[in-house]
C-alpha cells in the first residue's frame, strides 16, 4: 500500500499531462509487456490488437491512470481482481505498457 | 438382491416411489422418457430422444409453458437433469431444483467462491450440469470442489476439494456416475496444471482414485515428454467434458485436453496423453487403451469433448464405435473395444495436416504446421478454437448421421518464446489474431454428417454468428439448438430447414433436452450468454443481447 501511495503521488502530475508527454523507463515497459502477454492478452487481445469481449485498451483514456490501477487491482465487471497476484509496481508497469508499449 | 419376505417386498415397492434412481436406471437412461439422468441423455451421449409428439408438423404449435430466472449474469451452459418430475439445473453460482410441471423453484443452493477465481478460468465462468444418483445431486464448483446435495431438500451432504484454484485448477465439468463411482475431470491446461480424472465415493465424498492424464516418471508414456526438466508436471491435459460410458464393456471414454504451453518448443515428444482419448475403468481409473488424436499438439487441439458411442455398420459388420468431431478438423471413428482406428476424415477446411495415416493413426502434418512450429506467424485452419468446439453434436441411430454446429474459422497464429511457468498464471505463449474475412465466407455451419465418410448430407451456412449450443435430435425428425442472439430453433433433420423459432431473453449457449411428464413432451433449454463465444462475440452483440440466465420449457399448445 505504501509503495502504491508513493507511486501514485509521484505520478500524479503526469496524469494531468497529455499522453505524448508521458515517458516510461524501457525496463518498465518490458515488464508491462511480459505481464500483459501472459495474463491479459487472452481476453484483451495479443498486443491489444484483438480485444474481442474485453475492453479495448487502446481506447482507455490516458488521463485516467487511477481508474486503470483500481480496475486491475480490484476487478471490474467480469474482470477478476489482480491485486492479490500482481504487485503495485507490476500494475504500474501494465499501465505504462497500455499507454506507451505498442506505439507504432 | 431378491427379497423373499412379502413385507420386505412391500417395503421395497413402497420405497420405489421415493427411492432415488439406481445404477440400472442410469444405464437405461433414454428408455424412460420421463427422466434425463445422465449427461448427453444416455451414457452413450447421443443427445437423441425417440420422442415424436413434437414433429415436423406439430412443432408450429410449440410454445413456452414456463420460464424461471436463474438470477445469474455469468452465463448458462448446463444440461438439465430430470428425475421424477424435478429438474436440476446448475450454473457457476447456484444449483436449482424446479418442479417440471409448474416451473416453480423447489430449492436453490448458492455457491461462494473467491472473486479472484475467474483468473484461472480460461473460457467462461460456467458449469455444464449436475449428476444424480441414489438421492443425491452432484456438481463441481469453479474453485475446484465437488459437492453432493440431498436431491429433495438441497441440503449439502458433503463437499470435497479436488484441487487448489490458486494453482490454476478449476472445475466446470458435469460429473459422471459409472459403476457406482462418481467421476470428475479438471480444467486448467491454460495455466500449466497437470491434469487428472478423479473417482469419488458418491456417499461420502472420499476420493477413491486419481488418475493423472500425464504419466509420472517411470510410468509408461512419460518417455513422450522431455526427460530433463519438469515439462510433464506442467504439461496440461485437462478433462473438462464428461466422459461417455459403455456399461457392457465397463469402459468410460474421457477426452483429454491440450498440452501446456500451447507453444510447443519446450516440450518435444508426443506428450501423452494430451489431445487423446482415454478408455478407463470407472472403479479404479485404470487406463485400458488410449488413442492420441494430435501428437505434440501445437494448436490447442483439445480433445475434451463428447465421444459419442454407437453401433455402426462398417464394411457390412456391426462395430461398437466411439466417434468424435475433433477440434483438429478430423472426424474420428474408433473401435471402442480396443481403440483401433476405423476412420478419420476431414470435415472442415484444414491446412495444418493433409490426412491421417491409417497405419499409424497419426496426422500427417503439412508445411503450414512446420511454419507454426518454427514460430512464424501463419494462417492456420482450423483455428485454435477448432473445426468444432465443445457445443455437443447429436447422433440419430435411425438415420446414422451426426448433427453438429461446426466452426469455419482460420486465424493468424504464432508461437511466442516460452517463459518459465509461474504457478497459477497463464501458460500459453501464442498470438492468435483474426484474418480478414472474405465476402460470402460463412463463420460456421449447422450440418448433418456421415460418420464414416465425413460427407455432408446437408449443410446450412451461418453468415453472422457461430452457434455454440449443443444439438438435440428427436424421433420427431427434428433438431433443436440455440443461437447466441437468443433464438431457440427447431430444424428439419432431413434438410436443415428451420421450422420454428422462439426468441428467449438472452443468448443461448447451452444444451437442449426433451422429456415427458404425464404423457406430454417437453423441451427445455437454458438461455443466458456466457462462455468462450460470448468472450469472442461480445463486442458485436453487447448492445443487442443482454445477459441474464433463465430456464425455458416448451410444449405443444393443445389443438
Amino acid at each position: 500500500m505504501a509503495s502504491l501511495g508513493v507511486a501514485a503521488l509521484a505520478c500524479a502530475p503526469a496524469t494531468a499531462q497529455s499522453p505524448q508527454l508521458q515517458t516510461f523507463a524501457p525496463q518498465q515497459l518490458k515488464t508491462g509487456a511480459e505481464i500483459y502477454a501472459r495474463n491479459c492478452s487472452p481476453c484483451h487481445g495479443a498486443r491489444m490488437l484483438d480485444p474481442q469481449g474485453a475492453s479495448d485498451l487502446r481506447k482507455f483514456p490516458r488521463g485516467e491512470r487511477e481508474r486503470f490501477i483500481n480496475s486491475v487491482t480490484r476487478g471490474k465487471n467480469q474482470m477478476p481482481p489482480w491485486g492479490g497476484l500482481l504487485k503495485p509496481e507490476e500494475v504500474e508497469a501494465l499501465w505504462a505498457y497500455v499507454v506507451a508499449g505498442e506505439k507504432s | 438382491m431378491k427379497f423373499i419376505a412379502s413385507a420386505a417386498a412391500v417395503l421395497l415397492l413402497s420405497s420405489t416411489a421415493v427411492t432415488p434412481q439406481t445404477l440400472d436406471d442410469l444405464k437405461n437412461d433414454g428408455k424412460n422418457a420421463d427422466n434425463i439422468l445422465t449427461y448427453g441423455m444416455g451414457y452413450h451421449q447421443q443427445r437423441y430422444s425417440p420422442l415424436n409428439q413434437i414433429d415436423k408438423n406439430t412443432v408450429r404449435r410449440l410454445v413456452p409453458v414456463w420460464n424461471l430466472s436463474l438470477d445469474n449474469n455469468w452465463g448458462e451452459q448446463a444440461q438439465p437433469i430430470v428425475y421424477n418430475g424435478v429438474m436440476y439445473v446448475t450454473n457457476a453460482r447456484a444449483t436449482v431444483a424446479i418442479d417440471v410441471a409448474s416451473g416453480k423453484q423447489i430449492w436453490k443452493q448458492t455457491l461462494e467462491w473467491p472473486p479472484e477465481t475467474p483468473r484461472v478460468v480460461c473460457c467462461g465462468v460456467s458449469n455444464k450440469g449436475a449428476a444424480i444418483y441414489n438421492g443425491k445431486v452432484y456438481r463441481t464448483t469453479l474453485d475446484a470442489h465437488v459437492v453432493a446435495y440431498d436431491a429433495k431438500t438441497g441440503k449439502e451432504i458433503w463437499k470435497s476439494k479436488a484441487a487448489e484454484w490458486k494453482d490454476g485448477f478449476s472445475l466446470t465439468v458435469a460429473p459422471l456416475v459409472a459403476n457406482g463411482v462418481l467421476i470428475t475431470g479438471i480444467s486448467g491446461a491454460e495455466f500449466g496444471v497437470r491434469g487428472f480424472i478423479d473417482g469419488w465415493d458418491p456417499e461420502t465424498g472420499k476420493q477413491l482414485w486419481r488418475h493423472y492424464t500425464i504419466p509420472a516418471r517411470g510410468e509408461k508414456g512419460n518417455e513422450t515428454w522431455p526427460q530433463d526438466g519438469n515439462a510433464w508436471q506442467i504439461g496440461g491435459g485437462s478433462a473438462w467434458i464428461t466422459g461417455s460410458y459403455d456399461p457392457e464393456l465397463d469402459l468410460m471414454y474421457w477426452g483429454i485436453g491440450n498440452p501446456a504451453p500451447w507453444a510447443s518448443q519446450s516440450r518435444p515428444g508426443d506428450n501423452l496423453y494430451t489431445s487423446s482419448v482415454l478408455a478407463m475403468r470407472p472403479k479404479t481409473g485404470e487406463v485400458v487403451w488410449y488413442y492420441q488424436f494430435t501428437p505434440n499438439d501445437a494448436y490447442d487441439y483439445d480433445a475434451c469433448w463428447e465421444l459419442i458411442l454407437a453401433e455402426l455398420n462398417v464394411g457390412g459388420k456391426p462395430r461398437k464405435v466411439a466417434m468424435q468431431l475433433n477440434r483438429n478438423g478430423f472426424l474420428y471413428v474408433l473401435d471402442r473395444t480396443n481403440g483401433a482406428l476405423i476412420s478419420a476424415k476431414a470435415y472442415e477446411k484444414m491446412n495444418w495436416a493433409s490426412h491421417v495415416d491409417m497405419k499409424t493413426g497419426r496426422p500427417v502434418e503439412t508445411d503450414i504446421a512446420k511454419s507454426i512450429r518454427e514460430a512464424k506467424a501463419t494462417e492456420h485452419w482450423p483455428s485454435t478454437r477448432g473445426a468444432k468446439n465443445w457445443e455437443h453434436a447429436a447422433f440419430n441411430p435411425q438415420t446414422g448421421l451426426l448433427y453438429a454446429n461446426t466452426l469455419h474459422e482460420g486465424r493468424m497464429y504464432k508461437h511466442l518464446e516460452t517463459k518459465p511457468h509461474v504457478v497459477g498464471q497463464r501458460y500459453m505463449y501464442i498470438e492468435n489474431l483474426p484474418l480478414p474475412r472474405a465476402a460470402g465466407e460463412p463463420v460456421g455451419h449447422i450440418e448433418a454428417i456421415d460418420p464414416l465418410t465425413a460427407q455432408k448430407k446437408w449443410r446450412v451456412p451461418l453468415m453472422d454468428f457461430q452457434i455454440w449450443s449443443a444439438m438435440l435430435a428427436t424421433g420427431g425428425g427434428l433438431l433443436f439448438t440455440g443461437k447466441e442472439t437468443g433464438e431457440f430453433i427447431a430444424l428439419d433433420a432431413d434438410t436443415g430447414r428451420q421450422l420454428w423459432q422462439f426468441q428467449t431473453g438472452s443468448g443461448i449457449n447451452a444444451m437442449p433436452v426433451t422429456f415427458t411428464q404425464n404423457g406430454r413432451q417437453y423441451v427445455t433449454v437454458l438461455s443466458g450468454v456466457g462462455g468462450l463465444y460470448w468472450n469472442i462475440a461480445r463486442e458485436q452483440l453487447k448492445d443487442k443481447v443482454p445477459p441474464g440466465g433463465s430456464v425455458w420449457t416448451f410444449a405443444l399448445m393443445p389443438n
